[in-house]
């Protein structure tokens, strides 16, 4: 029952910032244009991609704070992270194509295909369609082995997160060069694992 | 970061004027009645652009104040309907107060705007410091309504104060020689704060450069007010370039240099980025920026579910009045 308390607790404080979104949708809707900007649509498409981005962060911080602190916290709500890195990459790409193209089919198409930043995003939430499927217990026993190296697809996904990122710097590069290091950071201690234990695996 | 909390200071909706009510206050004292009786009207009509109002004190010397007062109202660009204030007034890209749309709203009261001064300089006759004073006191004040289209595939219709920049020019009598015209922002870190962060790509000071025939277009303007009101800072105060038909970017804030010189000059964001940003960055639906499409614009201020993607025109729509100054130039290769 306790395990089952925390379960809902991650999944409760990962939605919260969507919570404050549709509130702030639904202000916007009722008349007080001014609550997300002139542009709302674009301040949609920015606000999911972060807190996807977070998601992605915290999820692979989870496993090295594990290994090298023996902290157990995150650990516990990988799952849920990677979920909700999902459903904010999803959220993110299904606003870009109702806010900003507003289901334009062939600009969605050739957008996607002329922009390089645009073609690594959509590549990189493809690759998290599986992950997502196969995340249930059930999957894990059935792909046993084979689970945790599909799961290494998150390393791929982080590399094209980031770039997907860098490629948007104008004139601040500060947050983007910030969250990119982070996740290189997080993928090259797993480079070192594998390193120090070659056969651990 | 999207979260924005609500300050003291800020308008509530309920609390806001009707969108007739700010069109400018010269109209505004000769359509009173006429609005009182709109103003009465349901309110459904404004339900998505509800403007927040100019603030009650304006900004700016007195004397700045009376003269945009007293401007002259050219009717041009009536037919397009005026973002609202807040929308014009909160949502800038003015990098010397931040990065995000809404920072130089909120850092931009360091700016001192008064007294200013702006040096002309280079191939003229009258080179010399003048006064913001000096410079309106030999022009005359008109109220201009254009579309501004950013670089980033947005727009807005602004209804702008100012006066031709080729009336300045003349006042200053550039030679046959100076074949461009220079523009500078100010450059003080402690007025603007956005100059001293180290992850920026600009050098500063901010430039800005036009061909001759472009500076002295009867469309290219000098802009001190906007709705009637005293610029605000994050727009530019008190002095800033206007060019319609040219991306957003190119209407130079906060001018204290003008040049005019033989050679084009060097422009910001063609140093910082010269496969993006062009120097003659006209508004061009058939050139793309790298990153996305320019043939089509959000027109702001947006809603979420309706349709404010319009097609982007050549020249923003200014073309019968100024294509003929790119006759012969290849604009896919000259953007």
């Amino acid at each position: 029952m306790r395990a089952i308390g925390a379960g809902v607790i991650a999944w409760l404080l990962g939605l919260i910032p969507l919570g404050w979104l549709l509130v702030q949708i639904w202000q916007l809707q009722s008349g007080d244009w001014e609550i997300l900007g002139p542009e709302p649509g674009k301040a949609i498409v920015h606000f999911t991609g972060e807190w996807g981005l977070y998601c992605l962060i915290a999820s692979l911080t989870a496993t090295t704070l594990w290994r090298r602190g023996r902290q157990r916290l995150l650990l516990q709500h990988r799952r849920t992270l990677g979920l909700l890195c999902f459903l904010y990459t999803t959220l993110h790409l299904l606003a870009y194509c109702a806010f900003l193209l507003e289901w334009q089919w062939q600009d969605v198409a050739s957008e996607i295909i002329k922009r390089p930043y645009l073609l690594l995003g959509a590549f990189g939430w493809l690759l998290l369609i599986p992950l997502a499927v196969t995340s249930t217990r059930n999957w894990q026993r059935r792909l046993a082995s084979r689970w945790k190296k599909l799961h290494r697809l998150v390393y791929v996904v982080a590399v094209l997160v980031a770039i997907h990122y860098l490629l948007q710097i104008r004139a601040n590069w500060l947050e983007p060069v910030l969250f990119s290091s982070m996740l290189f950071i997080l993928l090259f201690e797993r480079f070192l694992v594998t390193q120090i234990r070659p056969k651990s695996f | 970061m999207l979260i924005r909390t609500r300050k003291r200071s800020d308008v509530l909706p309920s609390e806001i004027t009707p969108q007739g009510a700010y069109l400018n206050r010269r109209q505004f004292m000769a359509e009173a009645g006429a609005l009182a009786l709109a103003a009465l009207a349901p309110s459904s009509a404004f339900a998505l652009q509800r403007p927040r109002t100019p603030p009650e004190v304006s900004a700016g010397p007195i004397w700045l104040q009376q003269q945009i007062l007293k401007a002259h109202d050219s009717q041009y660009g009536k037919t397009d309907k005026p973002a609202p204030w807040g929308a014009i007034t909160g949502y800038n890209n003015f990098y010397e107060f931040g990065y995000d749309k809404t920072d130089p709203a909120a850092n931009a009261h360091t700016l001192k705007t008064d007294p200013w001064s702006v040096t002309i300089g280079g191939l003229c006759e009258k080179p010399g410091t003048r006064t913001l004073e000096d410079i309106l006191a030999g022009v005359e004040l008109e109220e201009r309504i254009y579309r501004l289209r950013c670089v980033e595939a947005w727009s807005m219709v602004i209804p702008w104060i100012g006066f031709p920049l080729a009336d300045l020019i003349r006042q200053a009598r550039p030679l046959s020689s100076a074949r461009y015209v220079s523009f500078r922002t100010l450059e003080d870190s402690t007025q603007m704060p956005g100059q001293k962060s180290r992850f920026s790509t600009i050098e500063w000071p901010y430039r800005e450069g036009l061909r001759m025939d472009e500076a002295t277009h009867p469309l290219t303007i000098l802009a001190v007010g906007l709705y009637g009101e005293v610029l605000p800072n994050q727009n530019g105060a008190p002095l800033r370039l206007v060019v319609p038909w040219k991306y957003g970017f190119k209407s130079i804030k906060s001018i204290v240099g003008i040049d005019f010189i033989e050679e084009m000059p060097m422009t910001t964001w063609n140093q910082t980025d010269p496969r993006e940003y062009g120097f003659y960055a006209n508004v061009n639906p058939a050139v793309d920026h790298p990153r996305w499409s320019q043939a089509s614009e959000r027109r702001l201020p947006a809603g979420l579910f309706s349709d404010s993607r319009i097609p982007t025109l050549p020249f923003n729509g200014y073309g019968e009045e100024v294509a003929s100054l790119y006759t012969g130039m290849d604009l896919t290769r000259l953007y």
